[in-house]
């Protein structure tokens, strides 16, 4: 039964190795180019505190191939889970029931359960592997700079590091592995796949993962020489919004308040602070004010407590599906 | 070995509403070739997977060679399928074929395999998808005989075979039988088929069993009579008519049960095509034609 999926699996298997070590080769090249200017420009002594030095790294990260693998490396890490899904999942027995070689499968000296448990665990377990070596290629490669950039936390990096990519193929693979068992049409299935997978991955990162851990609300006195902008319309409203860089982590939401506690956003005056006033004037009667930043933010030491949490979420998913897709094999004909 | 392979007690399938096989009880003995005939959409399929374990009983029981199909490995191991239109892996090469075959069966017979793709002129290294449909459905009887089944059965083997590769399919067919000692139950809309190769026959009409029974009884217990019309209608009780047709003088019926003395009443001997048609006549409600006839 091994050796008959490993068969069937035998192209995918093969393309998505190829293209795997391909990346693999530039990684590997960028990867140490990185590593040198890391350590030529005394990165590792003074970490994020030397700026000269990280302008230097961060322009040597942006050229040529390690630019290239800066835009792209990031994104196939997020694409290729729900490709697994589609390309792996939902034509493993979608395909069988569509050609009715499930009625050959199933009549051979092998029980139905089996047959689904090796199906899954075979073609599941590459799929997590390829996803794993994908993710820790990648993760490795990007170690500097995401030392540097310290925003693993941030969406747009979160699901391209660490664990999260695995358990994302896991449940990609498993959701379109249901669904060509349900819709028993390849090509739908492999819709299906995708536009479900899509949806919940934005579901989670839009709303769930800033509520997975609680987040930190960071509460300090607002530092008026450090302002991120100051708006104001004329004959209107002023709103300041209050600077965050030196956060490391993933800010959900910045707000300025009155020492009492209320949201600070009070009518222009032209005396205190308004399009004639000077910019000192401004902040003096700013300081004046006395006002609070109240941050609400996933800070950058939490990424690997929200990587387990995320992922654990997927793999559980995956595993009720596989549940499910053996409740629901009985069903077929 | 059991006597019987397959033993039925109101078995029925519904699908929602429709109900495919209604309340089939069955016994069909060990050691036969097993016709089942009926016309498109009367259930052979349907009693056929759920002989093979595809298929779950909406009702009633069935038993295959003592247990219940598809139980665990070891049934499964017992009964070899070829499903209708001799579905295969377009990808796979028939080689690989041979090789699933043995990496999923106990008892496979590698040498069984092996010489018949030979005989077949079978290149091992063809892709099934591009075998010719009397090629792809000898390779799935192929993967199914060498699995070395005690039973094994065949849903319309041949339906969509050209008239020489029928004759083919059925000579390899027989070949196997007279090799090994398996049962074999086969369904076919064709009766011409079925006459060659079986000796016990099940009539399935509408979802029900008409008729079954080993077709040398059958053919014994039924008659053709042809008598005028008075005759006709002063039978001896005891006659079970099945089928009857008039026309002003003279009557013909095909009747079940011992033939009348009368000498108005001409007894000829039925053949086996008629006496199925004749049955399926009488199932018909209305008077489309539902068996194919061919030669």
């Amino acid at each position: 039964m091994i050796w008959t999926t490993w068969r069937q699996l035998r192209t995918q298997a093969w393309v998505t190795a190829v293209a795997l070590g391909a990346l693999g080769v530039a990684l590997l090249v960028s990867g140490l180019s990185l590593a040198r200017s890391y350590s030529s420009l005394g990165l590792a002594t003074c970490g994020h505190s030397c700026s000269q030095a990280v302008a230097a790294f961060q322009a040597a990260a942006g050229t040529g191939l390690n630019g290239v693998l800066q835009t792209f490396a990031g994104l196939i890490v997020i694409v290729v889970p729900p490709l697994l899904g589609v390309f792996w999942g939902a034509p493993l027995v979608a395909r069988e029931l569509e050609a009715g070689t499930h009625r050959v499968a199933w009549t051979q000296s092998v029980t139905r359960d089996r047959w689904l448990a090796t199906k899954l665990a075979v073609v599941g377990a590459s799929a997590a592997g390829a996803a794993g070596l994908l993710s820790w290629a990648v993760t490795a490669w990007a170690h500097h700079v995401d030392t540097i950039d310290a925003e693993r936390v941030a969406p747009s990096v979160f699901a391209a590091r660490g664990v999260v990519p695995v358990a994302y193929a896991l449940f990609a693979f498993v959701l379109g592995v249901t669904l060509g068992l349900m819709i028993r049409r390849t090509v739908p299935a492999m819709a299906a796949t995708l536009g479900i997978y899509a949806a919940l991955l934005f579901t989670m990162t839009q709303w769930v993962r800033r509520v997975l851990v609680a987040p930190v609300t960071l509460t300090r006195a607002l530092d008026v020489e450090h302002l991120g902008g100051i708006g104001i319309v004329p004959g209107g409203t002023m709103t300041i919004d209050a600077n965050t860089d030196d956060l490391h982590g993933w800010v959900l939401s910045s707000r300025v308040l009155l020492p009492g506690g209320q949201l600070f956003h009070p009518a222009v005056s032209s005396t205190q602070c308004g399009p004639d006033t000077s910019i000192d004037a401004c902040r003096q009667w700013l300081t004046s004010q006395h006002l609070v930043q109240q941050v609400l933010y996933q800070p950058e030491s939490r990424f690997w407590t929200l990587q387990w949490h995320e992922a654990g979420i997927f793999a559980a998913l995956a595993v009720l599906l596989a549940a499910f897709c053996f409740w629901w094999v009985r069903r077929v004909a | 070995m059991t006597s019987t392979v397959l033993k039925a007690g109101g078995l029925t399938k519904r699908y929602g509403r429709r109900t495919a096989l209604a309340d089939c009880t069955l016994t069909l003995p060990a050691g036969r070739v097993v016709g089942l005939v009926g016309p498109n959409g009367a259930g052979k399929t349907t009693l056929l997977h759920l002989a093979v374990g595809l298929l779950a009983p909406s009702a009633g029981t069935i038993e295959v060679l003592g247990r219940r199909p598809a139980a665990d490995a070891d049934q499964l191991a017992r009964v070899g399928f070829v499903a209708q239109d001799a579905p295969v892996y377009a990808a796979l090469t028939v080689g690989d074929h041979l090789r699933l075959g043995a990496h999923t069966n106990p008892r496979w017979d590698q040498r069984l395999a092996s010489e018949r793709v030979r005989a077949l002129r079978l290149d091992p290294a063809q892709k099934a998808g591009r075998l010719s449909g009397g090629q792809r459905a000898q390779l799935a009887l192929t993967l199914a005989i060498a699995k070395r089944p005690d039973l094994l059965v065949l849903d319309e083997p041949v339906a969509s075979l050209d008239p020489l590769a029928r004759r083919e399919f059925l000579q390899g067919l027989m070949a196997f039988i007279a090799e090994h000692d398996a049962s074999v139950i086969l369904s076919s809309h064709l009766v011409s088929d079925l006459e060659r190769v079986c000796d016990h026959l099940v009539v399935l009409v509408d979802s029900h069993v008409r008729v079954a029974g080993d077709v040398d009884d059958l053919l014994a217990a039924h008659h053709r009579l042809v008598a005028p019309r008075a005759a006709a209608a002063e039978l001896p009780p005891g006659l079970e008519v099945i089928e009857q047709s008039h026309t002003d003088r003279q009557s013909t019926l095909v009747v079940r049960g011992d033939a009348p003395a009368d000498p108005a009443v001409v007894v000829e001997q039925i053949g086996l095509e008629d006496l199925v048609l004749a049955y399926l006549s009488q199932g018909a409600a209305t008077p489309d034609p539902v068996l194919e006839v061919t030669r």
